[in-house]
């Protein structure tokens, strides 16, 4: 069950940041990364000192950036911004078949190696159901997910 | 039975020393000035050995936080004693606050209660039972399209939760980054990051994020190096990142940086790789991955393609009417239902429906997506998922960054001008043009900072022929799906022909945006060009002028050849035509020979110059 709950905010961390996505309002990321970041002074600055290095191009962040280090490492409510983009990146596996977000996806719902073909599979083949919408949420596709693998003989077992 | 009663007098003599503890501190007989110098405890203080210079003994960190005595950022020794001091009551708050010195103290002295020590530490255990030690990962995003300077790179680490996982997805990032004022302009930017005007501090973050940040939002090919670090010597890593949460580094851009604080974190995991006892100035990233090779931790590359270069290596499997065809299909993907969509092999019918999905989230990963590309994207994904997927060739990667040439220039040509032979020597600080061997760096780009030359002609004094403070190029390839700009800056001093038929030293500051395409292993490109320069030493005023360069690069098997011509109007009605020819063959990673002709005329003065160089890089 907490793994589960770990995939829910992996899924849902994305959901809280953009209500539509897939391809909801943007992603958020360019223009806090980007800012005071673009301009030829980066470029001089990285010529005339031959050591650059950050979070962005140059180690440099405007306050935290969502960085926690008090302690909290779990994927929860304080990297929300940070996840952004994986519901997209799960899309674009699943119809796919396959990907490294469908992984992390199966990998932390618990599944089992042997096991993640079958899912990936599954997943492909409902696709249109999983992502029925181009403004679906990420609350609805975790949902439809789990509808799904409470269908499946091998799945359902994952999910008690 | 002998392994019993050895075991029995161990506990019986663990007991002993619990009861004795209060009275007997220094168990193992070790007393504090010793464990004082021992590599640990300097890795876990930041002691600089002389890798930089400033502050040479002293602790890189500038944070009375992380300090139990007020002499502690001077004297180890100091700081060894107070902890000690602090920790030797079970139950103590500084147990939990540093937890890595806390196991160093124990073991060292020998305290009974060495494993349970921090049972009271509830924050703590939460944390460190939340970040799996399984291997530690170097991360080193490289440069990314049309942008230059992100040359240098960034790197950070990544924990994953066991060696080679499933999914590093679910990894941490530990990133030591500066926090900047955005309300800074380019100036004060500059200078608070020369003179170490930002806080750094050390962050753990999701690598998920990181992925997105660097592979999707900025396009950058991502190194991964597992290093060889046991969970042990992991276990001290994780310790002391505890103790670093909001304790500031001053952070410098030219030597205390992001790689630099990584070099002093791994130290505390294997002190005895002596990763900071040699100078290190100019701290790039790929000096850090060097360094780490060098000292025998790396045991693995893996490469991690950007979403720019799986678009790229997508796009180079298509047909050019493929091409085509997903570029009508990003823009209406109602075009599948057409003849020349449903006549192609369900496969292909695949690869095209995805490379036009993958153009069209490029297109618009920053900034505001609205619902019709929302709509498009997931037709597009429905498209893909109707057809099979098919074998995708794996493309080989690329050279990694650490397989190009160094980092700094030092040349020695012989030439002929105005009809008299000269001989020239040169120096340049950083880092790459585009003729230099493209192996480990993105062709076509260039960035040079510090670009010296010193030229002794036949019958003249020793002059300085050039001094360009900097000097960045930027081609980047129209593809079907995108049209991005090409741009250059320069500036700097050099030796010119003025109308006395005669070379003077001038200041100049030229740039300009363009475009750049790429058929094989040809690159040509055109750029406007607009100059700023003094027409004479004797007159103090600016001409500011106007025109056009064209020229291609040829990347070649062990040559790179590059022409160019220039036209430019200057305000008084002067003009300059300037054209070049080199050719760079590069003899071994860090030598190649490079021969350059150029031809130039302004206003009635005309001037060749042809020369042969031997280039050698270092450090």
């Amino acid at each position: 069950m907490k793994k589960y709950l770990v995939a829910t905010t992996l899924l849902g961390a994305s959901l809280a940041a953009h209500a539509d996505a897939p391809g909801g309002p943007g992603c958020g990321w360019g223009n806090l990364l980007f800012e005071g970041q673009s301009g030829l002074g980066v470029h001089l600055m990285a010529t005339i000192t031959n050591g650059t290095s950050g979070n962005a191009t140059f180690g440099m962040t405007s306050g935290t950036n969502g960085c926690d280090v008090s302690g909290s490492l779990s994927y929860n409510g304080t990297s929300m911004l940070a996840m952004n983009g994986v519901l997209e990146e799960v899309a674009h596996d699943m119809a796919a078949g396959q990907g490294e977000a469908l992984t992390a996806l199966s990998v932390s719902m618990g599944i089992a190696p042997e096991h993640r073909t079958h899912f990936n599979q599954l997943m492909h083949s409902h696709f249109n159901s999983i992502f029925p919408r181009q403004d679906v949420t990420a609350e609805q596709v975790m949902a439809e997910i789990v509808e799904v693998m409470r269908g499946d003989d091998t799945m359902a077992g994952y999910l008690s | 039975m002998s392994v019993l009663v050895r075991q029995f007098r161990r506990l019986w003599f663990a007991g002993l020393l619990a009861m004795a503890w209060p009275f007997v501190a220094n168990a193992s007989g070790a007393d504090p000035a010793t464990l004082a110098k021992l590599p640990r405890w300097q890795a876990l203080m930041h002691v600089n050995h002389g890798a930089t210079w400033r502050d040479v003994g002293e602790s890189y960190v500038d944070d009375d936080a992380f300090f139990l005595s007020p002499q502690g950022k001077r004297s180890p020794l100091a700081e060894l004693k107070a902890s000690i001091r602090a920790m030797r009551e079970p139950g103590s708050p500084a147990r939990c606050r540093f937890p890595a010195r806390f196991r160093f103290i124990a073991e060292q002295l020998g305290w009974p209660d060495a494993g349970r020590g921090l049972a009271h530490c509830a924050d703590y255990l939460q944390f460190r039972s939340e970040l799996a030690t399984g291997q530690l990962v170097l991360i080193f995003p490289t440069a990314y399209l049309n942008s230059p300077s992100s040359m240098f790179g960034h790197t950070l680490l990544r924990l994953d939760p066991e060696p080679d996982p499933d999914s590093t997805w679910l990894s941490h990032a530990i990133n030591f980054g500066a926090n900047i004022n955005l309300q800074d302009n380019s100036l004060q930017y500059m200078w608070r990051g020369l003179a170490g005007g930002y806080p750094g501090q050390f962050s753990i973050v999701p690598y998920a994020e990181k992925i997105q940040e660097y592979s999707r939002v900025e396009n950058r090919d991502i190194w991964e190096y597992p290093l060889n670090l046991t969970p042990d010597e992991l276990d001290w890593l994780a310790r002391h990142l505890w103790a670093l949460r909001d304790i500031n580094f001053d952070y410098y851009f030219l030597d205390e940086n992001c790689s630099f604080r990584l070099l002093e974190l791994i130290d505390v995991a294997r002190p005895e790789a002596n990763l900071l006892r040699g100078w290190r100035f100019a701290e790039v990233p790929v000096k850090t991955v060097r360094a780490l090779y060098r000292a025998g931790l790396v045991a693995d590359a893996r490469f991690r393609p950007s979403k720019a270069t799986e678009l790229a290596r997508l796009s180079e499997s298509l047909s050019s009417s493929e091409r085509s065809l997903a570029r009508q299909l990003l823009r209406d993907p109602s075009l599948a239902g057409q003849p020349a969509f449903q006549t192609l092999a369900p496969a292909r019918q695949h690869r095209v429906a995805r490379t036009a999905y993958q153009a069209l989230r490029m297109d618009h990963r920053e900034g505001e997506r609205d619902t019709d590309v929302a709509t498009r994207s997931l037709a597009l994904l429905r498209l893909m998922q109707q057809t099979p997927a098919g074998a995708m060739a794996q493309s080989p990667p690329p050279a990694p960054p650490e397989a190009g040439h160094d980092t700094q220039t030092l040349t020695m040509a012989a030439g002929v001008a105005h009809g008299a032979a000269y001989g020239e020597f040169g120096y340049r600080l950083s880092y790459h043009d585009p003729l230099d061997r493209a192996r480990g760096f993105l062709p076509g780009t260039g960035i040079q900072g510090l670009d010296l030359r010193l030229r002794w002609a036949d019958g003249e004094s020793l002059a300085l022929e050039r001094l360009h403070a900097v000097n960045i190029r930027s081609l980047t390839p129209w593809t079907t799906f995108d049209r991005p700009i090409s741009w250059f800056v320069a500036g700097g001093l050099e030796q010119r022909l003025v109308d006395t038929n005669d070379d003077e030293l001038m200041p100049l500051l030229e740039g300009g945006p363009g475009a750049s395409w790429r058929w094989g292993s040809l690159v040509p490109y055109v750029f406007g060009v607009a100059r700023l320069e003094t027409p004479s030493t004797s007159r103090a005023q600016f001409d500011v002028g106007a025109g056009a360069e064209a020229g291609a690069l040829f990347y070649g098997a062990g040559l790179q050849v590059g022409l160019t011509t220039r036209w430019l109007e200057f305000d008084g009605g002067r003009q300059r035509r300037r054209s070049s020819l080199t050719a760079n063959l590069p003899l071994s990673r860090n030598t190649a020979l490079r021969a350059a002709c150029s031809h130039e005329r302004t206003g009635g003065e005309q001037a060749n110059d042809c020369s042969l160089s031997l280039r050698f890089f270092l450090d």
